[in-house]
């Protein structure tokens, strides 16, 4: 008997729906189902009785690539429905797609996340044929809310219209698999029937596959030589499954889904307005009764506008959105739009998202076995000693202390309980080569707040401890929130961890994060740490990392496009962009050959910098000092600092040259210039300029200083102790006096509010 | 008397066969006084092939649903959002096709009256024959009230406070009262079909001053720049297109240098690179509408200067103008623009765009 194949979306009440019907009709011998054919000998384990969400968590890692993926289960994912249903009326359950683990899902990390984004040309066109914003209110419109009259024949026209043309080669590897699946089984079954649960993309494909006359039954896949991976179960969350929140989700708000599920659209429609309304109130916003009758008229409104029989999810949504906001929006709203929600959706729009979202947590059953996250902490702590309680200090230059060391900063990283440093290297840069921790054994049972709980949860970011830090480090770069500080300490966590080099995507995010910086002191700092770390470090392994390398370029692109559109009048010298330049001249002069930075762009920029009188005269300095340090045959020095003797901006704009170019000062005749400048300076003039010259002065180390002084006496033509001139006159005594005394003048006049 | 001098026809006039097939073939239950059902009016707007309508409007489908639902509702629509996004084009085709009617029209600005809004005399017959109808002269309000069509109101946020205010009783009570006229004269009811569509942009005073009493008779709505590159791109190909066609160009734009233009534009609007860095934005308005300004003004360079259809260079010639404007800080913006964030980029166009810098003035 021929099989009966239905083509689902993932997550789709509707199909889910179809699915629990035709099983029940048919009663087949095989449901098979798309889903990863390795977890098929653990059925038993999935069906446990776990509270759902749960999903199929499945790592690999070999020498080339690490993956990471999930294959998700809801109360109405039409899989689910498949399994639960085909077990309870009998029929063999198998799971018939390639593991995740597969190359063909390379570049997927959820196995049910929508197809519809590789069909985009053909979904387009039909969401302008029925005027709908997205494909999501396209599925709603056609399949959710729609009478459910011949919903199968609908949904296979709709799939073999947005399937139009042939699969990819990923696609065509996992059809050409399952097909084998369906034919053994149809061939197994003999007459009995055979139900087929499948992404609707792959129908057609299936259908032709079906055909062929191979009946074997395939072999599950096994791992390659030399590569690790495994599936276990996790605990899943609506928030995950929700396309609003994540990268790579299947339909957005798993809360109403679940509603609609439960108890149909009439009363999905009902519990989201009551929802969105019991959050506003609770962040004592007002919801009018008149808001409320306002929004329901809408959302009627708009429903029958739209031909439904009961508001949608978007007719709700927009029926609230109309009455409850009074004022411009600045973000489009996020259900006309697809993905994450950005930055600065109006607050009221938030709430509306979350009570969709819906906030409900899987447990997994007690008898679940445990993901090799938990069985590898065991080891490596075992194997490092470090399993009792106590404290530790390791030597950081030792092999098995930094082995160590690293263990323990991975189990930080992921925030499993038990866990505190107490000292170490604070920077890159700091000469502390120990770390002494506290171990304590927090709670080793499974409850809350204990470190088996914390582990098992942890489990979702990788089997192994390097995985599981590395997946929590990138988790911790957001590239929409570009904040320095955090950057730097991923970076920096990153290496105390071991993880020298970070996965693709990561990297991504993280050069997109350090492209957003807005501020230059900050971006400097991490400039100068990353260079520091990317030049010495040995300790860590990160000499010449080529992740480091790649932020180096990122951060440099990035301080030349800030210094630019630094504006504004004399100001006084801002010590924090004046180290950006200078990071940005070290890159080019000790990375230049090795990593992608563009000297003749930077030597451009601050060209332009140095001769635009808009700009601030300390960058201004540093932008010609940098020219200088790095391309002394065409700058003139003393021309420049001639024409920079205004004495109201005149140390401002020293101290940017003195940063960035001091020890070109030094050898080159433009001190005698200075002196010859501040000789002629009027007495007010000079004191208008000295606390900026000091300031300037500053930069020079006292030997360097004691340079410059012997030079001045030779230009005088005096003979005499150069160092004497550096010293003071004065005993520190006098010196604490006079302090103490100005701290007293200080207090009093804060005392009688004269400052 | 469609004559093919008018400048500018209003939509009901240039869209008159359009609108009189959706009428015909219009099956859909018409709220009280609409002229086509919420359907009908939403193909008119968005296009439908089918029923011989074109998409005259690009954006959110669902913004122009919930439009119209509001207007079948008690509550006025307010169209809000930047310059240059189409908010009176929607309004007048929102009019068009609930009324069949999009002049009556009130033009809010800093000299806007009641008189302008809901009626003033004509002062002779006012003086010889007293008030009356005969010596009422009806605007726009008052004509929407008693006639049950949708009025505009554009850039309400521009009239003084207390004006914006003489809607409040027009709009929830929903008449107007003329003391001067006795009897039933005096009250003028709305009647079906009477609701108004406000628009106000956010770069001038906002809807902020709004009074919360005014705000909560009004749906608001807001209107957003075009998402899409593709979409944005074809719409200011195919407007200045046609608008170098009435100059008497006779080549049409090319599309790489329009690809430039409109990556431009929707960089310095947004302040966000192609590849996603956060970059200045400008304090002018650079909205789709000034593109298909620039990019006519590239044409007719090209054109009547060199006889081609206009190149990179061009583009920065005009931009300047508009762009820029006369506020200095943007200019600085816009040479930074073109001094770092063009070089990245791929292509012959972009290159050229990158050579042609100096010659933004200044």
């Amino acid at each position: 008997m021929a099989a009966t194949f239905l083509g689902v979306r993932h997550h789709s009440p509707a199909c889910a729906r179809l699915v629990a019907s035709v099983i029940a009709a048919q009663r087949p011998a095989y449901v098979l189902v798309e889903g990863p054919a390795d977890v098929n000998d653990r059925l038993d384990e999935l069906l446990l009785g776990h509270e759902l969400p749960v999903a199929v968590f499945t790592s690999y890692r070999d020498g080339e690539r690490a993956h990471a993926s999930w294959t998700p289960f809801c109360g109405y994912s039409p899989e689910w429905v498949a399994l639960t249903e085909g077990r309870r009326c009998g029929a063999q359950v198998r799971f018939i797609d390639l593991p995740a683990w597969h190359p063909a899902f390379a570049d997927r990390s959820n196995r049910y996340a929508d197809a519809e984004r590789r069909y985009a040309d053909v979904v387009d066109r039909l969401c302008r044929v029925f005027a709908v914003d997205n494909v999501d209110v396209l599925w709603d419109h056609l399949f959710e809310i729609a009478p459910v009259d011949r919903i199968e024949e609908r949904l296979a026209a709709y799939f073999d219209l947005v399937r139009d043309g042939p699969a990819g080669e990923d696609d065509a590897a996992r059809e050409a698999y399952m097909a084998r699946w369906v034919r053994a089984a149809v061939a197994a079954a003999g007459d009995r029937p055979v139900v087929v649960v499948t992404g609707g993309f792959h129908r057609p494909a299936l259908i032709r596959l079906a055909g062929l006359s191979t009946v074997d039954w395939p072999d599950v896949p096994r791992l390659p030589e030399g590569a690790v991976g495994g599936s276990y179960l996790v605990p899943y969350s609506f928030r995950r499954l929700d396309a609003f929140d994540g990268y790579q989700s299947g339909m957005p708000s798993p809360g109403y889904y679940q509603r609609l599920w439960e108890s149909g659209p009439a009363a999905a429609a009902d519990g989201l307005t009551g929802s969105v309304v019991a959050r506003l109130r609770r962040r004592k916003q007002v919801v009018s009764t008149a808001d409320l009758i306002a929004a329901r008229a809408m959302a009627g409104g708009l429903a029958r506008l739209r031909g439904h029989p009961a508001p949608a999810r978007t007719d709700v949504l927009d029926g609230l959105v109309c009455a409850l906001v009074t004022e411009a929006l600045d973000i489009p709203l996020p259900w006309a739009a697809r993905g994450r929600l950005p930055a600065g959706t109006h607050p009221a729009v938030v709430e509306m998202v979350a009570a969709l979202s819906g906030d409900k947590v899987g447990r997994l059953h007690p008898d679940t076995p445990l993901p090799g996250l938990v069985h590898d902490v065991a080891a490596e702590l075992d194997r490092y000693g470090l399993a009792a309680a106590g404290t530790r200090t390791l030597d950081l230059t030792d092999d098995t202390g930094l082995a160590a060391s690293r263990v323990l900063h991975r189990l930080r990283v992921l925030h499993i309980p038990g866990v505190r440093r107490d000292t170490g290297p604070a920077t890159g840069s700091d000469p502390v080569l120990a770390e002494s921790w506290t171990l304590t054994e927090a709670g080793g049972g499974a409850g809350a707040g204990g470190r088996l709980a914390a582990l098992i949860e942890a489990g979702g970011y990788g089997a192994t401890l390097l995985d599981a830090a590395s997946a929590a480090l990138a988790d911790r770069i957001d590239p929409a929130v570009p904040d320095v500080g955090r950057l730097a300490g991923v970076l920096f966590d990153a290496a105390l961890c071991g993880i020298t080099e970070l996965s693709g995507r990561v990297l991504a995010d993280l050069l997109r994060a350090v492209g957003a910086v807005g501020e230059l002191g900050p971006l400097g700092t991490v400039l100068a740490t990353v260079l520091g770390l990317w030049r010495h470090d040995r300790l860590f392994g990160t000499r010449h990392s080529a992740t480091l390398g790649a932020v180096i370029t990122a951060a440099v692109g990035r301080v030349l496009w800030l210094a630019e559109g630094v504006r504004g009048g004399a100001a006084p010298a801002d010590l924090g962009r004046l180290g950006a330049i200078v990071a940005t001249r070290d890159a080019i002069v000790h990375c230049g050959r090795t990593v992608d930075v563009d000297a003749e762009a930077a030597l451009a920029v601050m060209r332009r910098l140095s001769g635009d009188p808009a700009v601030p005269p300390d960058l201004r300095g540093a932008a010609f000092g940098f020219g200088w340090s790095l391309g002394p045959s065409n700058v003139d020095p003393v021309r420049a600092v001639r024409g920079a003797a205004d004495p109201q901006t005149l140390g401002d704009w020293l101290a940017g040259l003195f940063a960035v170019a001091r020890e070109e000062v030094l050898a080159a005749p433009v001190l005698g210039v200075l002196d010859e400048l501040v000789g002629a300076l009027p007495e007010h003039a000079f004191l208008v300029a000295l606390p900026a010259l000091r300031q300037a002065f500053a930069f020079f180390p006292p030997r360097e200083r004691e340079r410059i002084a012997r030079h001045l006496l030779a230009r005088r033509g005096l003979v005499g102790s150069a160092r004497s001139l550096l010293r003071l006159a004065a005993t520190p005594e006098l010196l604490a006096e006079a302090r103490a005394l100005e701290a007293r003048v200080d207090e009093l006049l804060v005392r009688e509010g004269l400052v | 008397m469609a004559g093919d001098d008018i400048q500018r026809p209003p939509a009901e006039l240039r869209y008159a066969d359009e609108l009189a097939r959706l009428r015909d073939a219009d099956r859909g239950d018409r709220p009280p006084g609409w002229a086509l059902s919420l359907d009908a009016a939403r193909r008119f707007i968005v296009g439908d092939e089918a029923a011989g309508s074109s998409r005259k409007f690009v954006g959110d489908p669902s913004l122009i649903d919930r439009a119209l639902v509001t207007l079948a509702t008690s509550r006025g629509l307010m169209l809000v959002g930047e310059p240059g996004t189409a908010k009176s084009l929607l309004s007048e085709l929102l009019a068009a096709a609930v009324s069949g009617d999009s002049t009556l029209t009130i033009q809010g600005g800093a000299a806007t009256t009641e008189d302008q809004i809901k009626y003033s005399w004509n002062y002779a017959l006012l003086v010889a024959e007293g008030p009356s109808t005969r010596s009422l002269v009806p605007a726009p309000m008052l004509r929407g009230m008693a006639a049950g069509k949708t009025v505009r109101f554009e850039e309400i946020t521009r009239c003084p406070l207390e004006v914006q205010d003489s809607l409040l009783s027009l709009l929830s009570d929903r008449v107007l009262a003329i003391p001067e006229l006795t009897g039933a004269d005096g009250m003028v009811f709305a009647r079906d079909g009477f609701n108004v569509i406000a628009t106000a942009n956010t770069r001038d005073r906002g809807v902020n001053e709004m009074s919360a009493a005014l705000k909560r008779r009004f749906n608001f709505e807001t209107v957003f720049p075009i998402a899409d590159f593709g979409t944005e791109l074809n719409l200011v190909e195919a407007e200045a297109r046609a608008l170098l066609e009435r100059s008497g160009v006779t080549v049409p734009p090319r599309r790489d240098v329009l690809e430039v233009l409109v990556t431009t534009f929707r960089e310095l609007r947004t302040g966000l690179t192609e590849r996603g860095d956060p970059m200045d934005r400008l304090s002018s308005v650079m909205s789709t509408a000034e593109a298909v300004s620039v990019a006519h003004a590239v044409g007719l360079r090209g054109w009547f200067l060199r006889r081609d259809a206009g190149s990179p260079a061009d583009i920065v010639a005009c931009l300047a103008g508009t762009a820029a404007k006369d506020s200095g800080d943007d200019l600085a913006r816009l040479r930074r623009y073109l001094e770092q964030q063009v070089t990245w980029r791929k292509g012959a166009h972009w290159k050229a765009f990158h050579d042609a810098r100096h010659l933004l003035p200044g």
